[in-house]
């Protein structure tokens, strides 16, 4: 083990309030350059407009920050919380942790959701919310300790810089004997070294006596954390029972907790046997439906996609219990026990992996043309330790690799490495150069938005192309799945809020395969519900799995099977069994509306959150090259003649692209108006000042920054 | 005999993934189907024999990430 020093620089003594129906009602702020330590009291107002999670992150975060605040200045603030309901053992789900900042990535708000047991522990030692600005010199540990009922600031050398290490180090410096009372936050050396840093949050398994992983990937959120000179957050807490949330009403909550529990249980092992195989599921179905993102999302299907599809992770694997957090019955977060890499500094050493989900394995494994699940792990693992974002090194990686096969960068420019789809080694050398800060690798670290820039800047590659190729929008990198065939999951990315993540809406299914919204106005209400029910869950402090990845036996004869309503209810009850609150499922929209308007004017104040800033890369609506086209030809010469009435005798197949093209980009361009229109924004997609004072956050700076932007009553 | 979301079905030789869910309303709705632990997605249900002594589970909905 590394010799490591801890010499504690700060201690900041406080009396721990009572969690009372699921608030601590107040938030902490370390400001690291001057190390001091406040507390700042959370209102009823705040919580009635902004619920908790990531509602109080975006009040923190708006109110440290100005409209020129770039993701490395000392005011940038991380937020961190996770919500009334979080840390609630008796429902599945119930442990997760957001996280806001201003990202490297986009330049303006990022936020991402992730398991283990920091935000729970966090608010049980008297906090709603964590707020961390400033930036030090030397490495600091940032310790929330909540039985000791103190916050210590401590400064750090000689720690390991991976991840992996740092956590079982600080796990164990902790513990005083009971490691399962310790969350340990970190990332790693690629965080410091490129764009796409991620965080990993640790959950201590009792059975497997070991720390486990799960992350706050998307954004860059790591390499904030990194630039500020944290090493680490750790939070201490003793024993969670449902009581300790203090709930208004424990009887109902226990109630329609197991019913949820007992569902899952029952349920699960029918249909997606998410206890046993997790995400992986997907990876079959999403080839059969030509939705599996191969090589740069130029298709949607693999003839090797079987060989890292759920049949092979089944056997993979770790078998027994995987819940992120405690009394989680859907238990999905799986790991590979005794791996060994071949590269790399943990080369021949035995280690433990978790995961792969879905996302890793589509973007590290058939969006690079790689269908080997030994070097998905070995990916896999490698982006946790370094802290690095598996989805954005995947996609920007598959970005390089189209450019390396078309010729617009070559071996001069990579330092020599052939990077041609499917070349193992140089997908994972290039993971190895992002934790290294060297070579190509550090290049593809700064995301496809820069590639494309220093690739046409530095190496004449042509703009146009690569805008239609590179797959990002806002600035972050798309996650994996294939949209070109439903408009409305291309709003589902365009239109996301912090850019195209699939946690705001996945309605490619229900698009594409089931049909369920063939007009404009479908697809409009479509997205707005679902974003707004999805935000709900990073509300609340909850996992959205439990709510659809497992459906009543009866979902199929309700009128909206795909709303899963009798969950709906259940959390509607359960929001008012643990806040007091009374509420509907109605009543869970409005909630997430109020703080989805607030964060697209956050955007706003950013620079960002107007009509052109939701635009897409032509490739995730579309064929961009002949190969692409001619591949699917049948498809899209039926598409152009029955659907958009052409005669396409005798025309080239980039006559036809371009006349496919035209169409469906217009297509995007009315679903915008038919998306604004319903979520009550002007045709510049700006909430318009109805929608905001409705909604409750017509604040003085929201109304003043609106009507700069020539929005007025 | 196979057994569908745990209950007995009656199975005859040839019967294919499509022939099964003619027994089942709102059939539409099931676009993955799993034979003991193989996924058959709806691009398949016409071309995919049952094999006897199957445990087969019509999964409701993908419901993605
Ligand atoms: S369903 Fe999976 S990701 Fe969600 S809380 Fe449970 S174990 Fe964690």
């Amino acid at each position: 083990m590394a010799e490591y020093k801890m010499k504690s620089l700060m201690v900041f003594n406080y009396d721990r309030p009572v969690i009372e129906k699921g608030y601590a009602n107040q938030t902490l702020c370390i400001d690291i350059s001057d190390v001091v330590i406040s507390v700042k009291p959370v209102t009823e107002k705040i919580k009635n407009v902004f619920i908790g999670g990531k509602g109080f992150d975006l009040w923190l975060l708006w109110n440290a920050v100005n409209s020129t605040t770039t993701w490395s200045d000392p005011e940038n603030a991380i937020c961190i919380a996770s919500g009334p309901m979080g840390g609630t053992p008796v429902y599945p789900g119930s442990g997760k942790s957001i996280v806001t900042t201003i990202s490297p990535l986009t330049g303006s708000v990022i936020d991402s959701n992730v398991g283990g047991y920091f935000g729970p522990y966090l608010k049980f030692s008297g906090f709603d919310a964590l707020e961390v600005t400033g930036k030090s010199l030397k490495d600091v540990v940032l310790f929330i300790d909540g039985i000791d009922e103190k916050v210590q600031i401590f400064e750090a050398s000689g720690l390991p810089d991976d991840s992996y290490a740092l956590s079982a180090i600080l796990t164990k410096y902790f513990d005083r004997g009971k490691p399962r009372n310790i969350s340990v936050v970190s990332t790693g050396p690629g965080a410091k070294n490129t764009r796409m840093g991620c965080l990993n949050f640790t959950w201590y398994d009792l059975k497997r006596k070991r720390a486990r992983y799960k992350q706050a990937g998307r954004g860059g959120i790591g390499g904030v954390f990194a630039d500020k000179g944290i090493k680490a957050i750790v939070a201490r807490w003793d024993t969670v029972t449902t009581k300790t949330n203090n709930p208004a009403d424990a009887t109902t909550l226990k109630e329609v907790g197991r019913k949820h529990s007992r569902e899952v249980v029952e349920l699960d092992p029918k249909q997606n046997q998410m206890a046993q195989i997790g995400t992986t599921h997907l990876v079959p179905i999403m080839n059969d439906f030509d939705l599996l993102p191969t090589h740069n999302f130029q298709y949607g299907q693999h003839s090797e996609a079987d060989n890292i599809g759920q049949e092979v992770f089944r056997r993979i694997f770790d078998p027994g219990y995987d819940g992120c957090w405690m009394g989680c019955t859907l238990a999905c977060s799986h790991g590979v026990k005794d791996f060994v890499p071949l590269t790399g500094p943990y080369k021949g050493i035995k280690v433990f992996v978790d995961g792969p989900e879905y996302e890793t394995i589509a973007g590290c494994g058939s969006n690079l043309g790689i269908f080997d699940p030994h070097t998905i792990i070995e990916m896999n693992f490698y982006c946790d330790t370094y802290g690095l974002d598996t989805i954005s090194v995947g996609t920007s990686t598959a970005f390089a690799m189209e450019c390396f096969e078309m010729g617009l960068i070559n071996e001069s420019h990579t330092g020599g490495m052939n990077l041609s789809f499917g070349n193992r080694l140089a997908a994972l050398e290039v993971v190895h150069q992002m934790a290294r800060g060297e070579g190509f690798g550090q290049i593809i670290g700064r995301g496809v938005r820069q590639m494309k820039m220093i690739f046409s800047r530095d190496y004449g590659a042509d703009p146009d192309l690569m805008q239609d190729i590179g797959m990002e929008a806002k600035g972050l990198e798309f996650s994996e799945y294939m949209t070109k065939e439903s408009l409305a999951q291309q709003g589902g990315y365009g239109l996301a809020l912090k850019g195209p993540q699939h946690d705001e809406a996945w309605l490619i299914f229900l698009d594409m395969v089931h049909n369920f919204m063939p007009t404009f106005e479908q697809k409009a209400e479509a997205l707005h519900w679902f974003p707004m029910f999805r935000t709900w869950f990073g509300l609340c402090g909850l996992c959205k799995l439990p709510w659809n990845d497992v459906v009543p036996e009866d979902n199929k004869d309700t009128p909206e099977p795909a709303k899963v309503m009798k969950h709906v209810e259940w959390y509607a009850d359960y929001y008012t069994a643990v806040t007091g609150r009374q509420t509907t499922a109605d009543g869970l929209i409005r909630m997430s509306e109020a703080v989805y308007n607030f964060q697209r004017i956050f955007n706003l104040k950013m620079g960002f959150g107007q009509r052109e800033h939701d635009n897409i890369p032509y490739r995730a609506m579309g064929p961009v090259k002949i190969v692409e086209y001619e591949s699917r030809a049948e498809r899209y010469d039926k598409q152009l003649v029955e659907k958009h009435n052409i005669d396409i005798t005798g025309k080239t197949t980039e006559e036809k692209i371009a006349l496919l093209r035209k169409f469906r980009e217009n297509l995007y361009e009315k679903l915008k108006d038919a998306v604004y229109k319903r979520r009550g924004w002007t045709s510049n997609g700006i909430p318009t000042i109805d929608t905001v004072k409705r909604l409750g956050i017509d604040f003085p700076e929201v109304l003043e920054l609106l009507k700069a932007h020539g929005v007025e009553s | 005999m196979i057994r569908v979301n745990g209950k007995k079905h009656f199975w005859y030789e040839g019967m294919t993934i499509k022939d099964l869910l003619n027994n089942f309303n709102k059939s539409h709705l099931y676009a993955v189907v799993r034979i003991n632990d193989k996924h058959i997605s709806r691009p398949y249900f016409e071309k995919t024999l049952i094999p006897d002594n199957s445990e087969v589970f019509l999964i409701p909905m993908v419901a993605g990430g």
